[in-house]
């Protein structure tokens, strides 16, 4: 069959048209601006040795590349990063699950216990790291001294990583929190009640009804934490001092960034260092829409 | 419940919003046209106060209004150099050895030639070194000295009191501090340091013993160092001998010197006199005093030759940006600054000793209370120049981290590892200068 030729549009339509541009023009342009210009200037400046101040560059190929990628301690931060993920997405994931399961019902004060858990969302990143920095501190720490101990929480590097992970659940607990319960408001309340009826236990609903319905939510969940995980900065940049022997151990490739590109104004290799990141957050993220497939219930 | 989280939401980020729009929305005071504000940007708030108030006293003069900022020192130089990159960058702002090269050399500051000129400004009056800094290699003037400043000995009456051991003076070696610590940590059993030393306390700590043992951080012509030679060694070694003694690397690292001090966890410390206000206001203040660093004995004959006792010396510059919209007032406030008169203000307020040579005597007097003639003192023996090169933070930080002398502030009772750590520094500073 013929296509047809695509009809011209009515006066109406193109005002319409027009209007819907006009929308739309200041997001694509921030975006344009604020994203893709800078995306694009870091990829050309990774192969480049940058001068002062982003004057004078010089294309040197990959030499940048061949350093980066040579360096120990890239793939040492590298290393930290997921080992932070790997403590921060299971233990956010799961803990915000149940916290919601048990504020989804209606018991009395669900919305203060709701508000609470949501308040480290709230609060300045900077400012959480430094509240944690001092409970963490071993002289003067409240941890230490409520538990009569003198465990070096930030600064022995076998620990370290374990404690920086922790203040990481804390804070996205209330945030993976909100969207468990959104996502639990859609489940029917008939599945509950017919399984009820056939004498499933409150336990066996949850693994048997709520897991799998809700399993879209905890998909988009992981998914994002798992990015914002792999690009975690302020927590390492806030309680770790740069003479805390544990900062090796610590640092995440964002950190190591900032170090080369701001610190040690290396722009170029520091550009490197982020398309090593984004290179791997596109595996990661290309493993995660293969698993979709196969884990993800979509009723 | 769904709308109990809206509000919350909603009222997050009305707040979040106030907040920013608040640093913004200031009112302009004076509506007339042609009615503007200088900018200035410093790193140090104690010396906020002394320095408006100088500044104030310039606007009665100029009748433009001066604006101090302080920004601390790590955002400090992010945001400055995000600033020469996008162009925005403070009127006015202090510089520093540590990156003023580079700013230098891309033409990012006010050349003050003509100012220097015109207003008067005698550059032989000021610490040669701290000229010299400021001066690129044609001849062009970027800054004018602001401040010098020294280091000396600080510690805590008390605690020498309660352990018994007798207060330290002028005429103290090396050796005497690392005996009067030992027998401070050993006697409280560790629950007070007899002294605290962390490695980024370069300029106000370690860097003095290498220089007092004969050892050089950075060359005179700033290309190379002898940090791992016999003599950078035996410094370090005495480093070394200190921290065995001190507080440890883990607990230096999380609660920083300062506050170990303050908190009394820590009978001595070394500290610059940038730094005296922050402990003339503490609040145990009446226990503390000041003594002259300790010297090297190297010649074994038990008193202090010139060049036995070295301090370290830096100088801040202040500066303008190239492209101010206001260069003549600008330059007319720093040249105030620098004057004979902002440098004896600056001095008598107790803001820093004045980068002018020869009148910083009020200083000493500007803390009744608290002696801190130390500092002066310090110039009666050898000084050197904060050690700097083209880009120093390429090798400062590196040095003073894990593969640098962490290693050894870690594990300070093997000597192997201190003299290791020699060598490593040695390879990162000079690796760093050849890539300058």
């Amino acid at each position: 069959m013929k296509k047809e030729p695509r009809a011209k549009m009515t006066a109406a339509a193109k005002n319409e048209a027009r209007w819907a541009w006009a929308f739309v023009l200041p997001t694509i342009l921030g975006l344009i601006i604020l994203n893709f210009y800078p995306a694009i200037d870091t990829v050309i400046q990774s192969f480049q040795k940058t001068g002062d101040f982003g004057m004078g560059n010089k294309w040197v190929g990959l030499e940048n590349y061949k350093n980066v990628l040579g360096a120990g301690e890239t793939w040492q931060s590298l290393l930290n990063t997921i080992k932070y993920a790997i403590i921060e997405v299971p233990f956010g994931v799961c803990i915000a699950l149940v916290l919601a399961v048990f504020l989804n019902k209606k018991l009395k004060g669900t919305s203060a216990f709701r508000t609470i858990f949501f308040l480290p969302m709230v609060c300045a990143p900077a400012a959480v790291a430094m509240v944690w920095k001092w409970l963490y501190n071993q002289q003067f720490g409240l941890l230490n001294n409520l538990f009569k101990t003198n465990i070096a929480w930030i600064s022995d590097p076998n620990l370290a990583w374990i404690s920086i992970g922790v203040i990481g659940v804390w804070s996205v607990i209330g945030y993976n929190m909100v969207l468990f319960i959104s996502g639990l408001q859609e489940i029917p309340g008939d599945y509950y009640e017919a399984a009820a009826i056939d004498g499933a236990t409150g336990v066996k609903q949850f693994f048997k009804i709520t897991v799998p319905l809700l399993s879209p939510t905890t998909f988009f969940i992981v998914q994002t934490r798992l990015i914002g995980a792999l690009t975690v900065f302020d927590l390492m940049f806030m309680v770790m001092d740069k003479t805390n022997i544990a900062l090796q151990k610590t640092q995440s490739i964002v950190y190591l960034f900032y170090d080369y590109a701001f610190t040690k104004s290396n722009k170029g290799y520091g550009a490197a260092i982020v398309m090593v990141l984004v290179a791997f957050i596109m595996v990661v993220t290309f493993i995660m829409q293969r698993a979709e497939k196969k884990l993800v219930f979509y009723n | 419940m769904k709308r109990v989280l809206i509000a919350v939401l909603v009222l997050v980020m009305v707040l979040s919003m106030a907040a920013c729009g608040g640093t913004e929305t200031k009112p302009a005071d004076g509506g007339n046209t042609g009615d503007f504000t200088i900018n200035v940007n410093i790193w140090d708030s104690n010396q906020q106060k002394g320095l408006q108030e100088i500044a104030d006293k310039w606007t009665e003069s100029s009748g433009v209004k001066v604006k101090i900022e302080v920004v601390d020192w790590d955002n400090y130089w992010t945001l400055l150099s995000a600033g020469a990159q996008g162009g925005e960058m403070p009127d006015v702002f202090w510089t520093h050895s540590n990156t003023v090269q580079m700013y230098m050399e891309n033409d990012l500051l006010l050349k003050l030639n003509d100012y220097v000129e015109k207003l008067g400004v005698d550059m032989s009056k000021y610490y040669d070194g701290i000229v010299k800094l400021y001066t690129r290699s044609d001849g062009n003037i970027y800054a004018l000295p602001k401040d010098h400043d020294t280091i000396a000995l600080l510690y805590n009456k008390a605690i020498f009191d309660q352990y018994g051991v007798e207060y330290p003076t002028d005429n103290w070696t090396w050796e005497d501090m690392y005996e009067a610590a030992k027998k401070i940590t050993e006697d409280s059993n560790g629950t007070v340091y007899g002294m605290a030393m962390n490695t980024s306390n370069n300029q106000d700590g370690w860097y003095n013993l290498v220089y007092c043992y004969g050892g050089k951080v950075i060359t005179d012509d700033h290309k190379g160092t002898t940090i791992g030679s016999a003599e950078g060694k035996a410094g370090m070694e005495m480093v070394r001998k200190l921290l065995t003694v001190g507080a440890p690397q883990t607990v230096v690292a999380e609660t920083g010197t300062d506050s170990l001090f303050q908190s009394s966890k820590t009978a001595m410390i070394t500290q610059g006199s940038w730094m005296i206000n922050a402990f003339y206001t503490a609040e145990n203040h009446a226990d503390y005093a000041w003594a002259l660093l300790p010297y090297a004995d190297l010649n074994g004959n038990g008193s202090c030759e010139k060049e036995e006792r070295w301090s370290a010396y830096n100088g801040l510059g202040w500066a303008a940006s190239a492209k101010t919209a206001h260069p003549d007032e600008c330059a007319s406030l720093i040249a105030y600054f620098c004057s004979e008169e902002g440098q004896k203000l600056q001095a008598e307020k107790g803001v820093t000793m004045a980068g002018m040579m020869g009148v910083s005597d009020e200083f000493a007097n500007a803390f009744p209370g608290m002696d801190v003639s130390a500092f002066t003192k310090a110039e009666e023996f050898s000084l050197y120049f904060r050690p700097y090169t083209r880009n120093t933070v390429a090798w400062e930080d590196p040095i003073q981290q894990a593969g640098g002398f962490l290693d050894a502030w870690q594990n300070p009772n093997d000597p192997a590892v201190m003299e290791k750590a020699c060598d490593n520094a040695q390879a990162i500073i000079e690796a760093a200068i050849a890539a300058e």
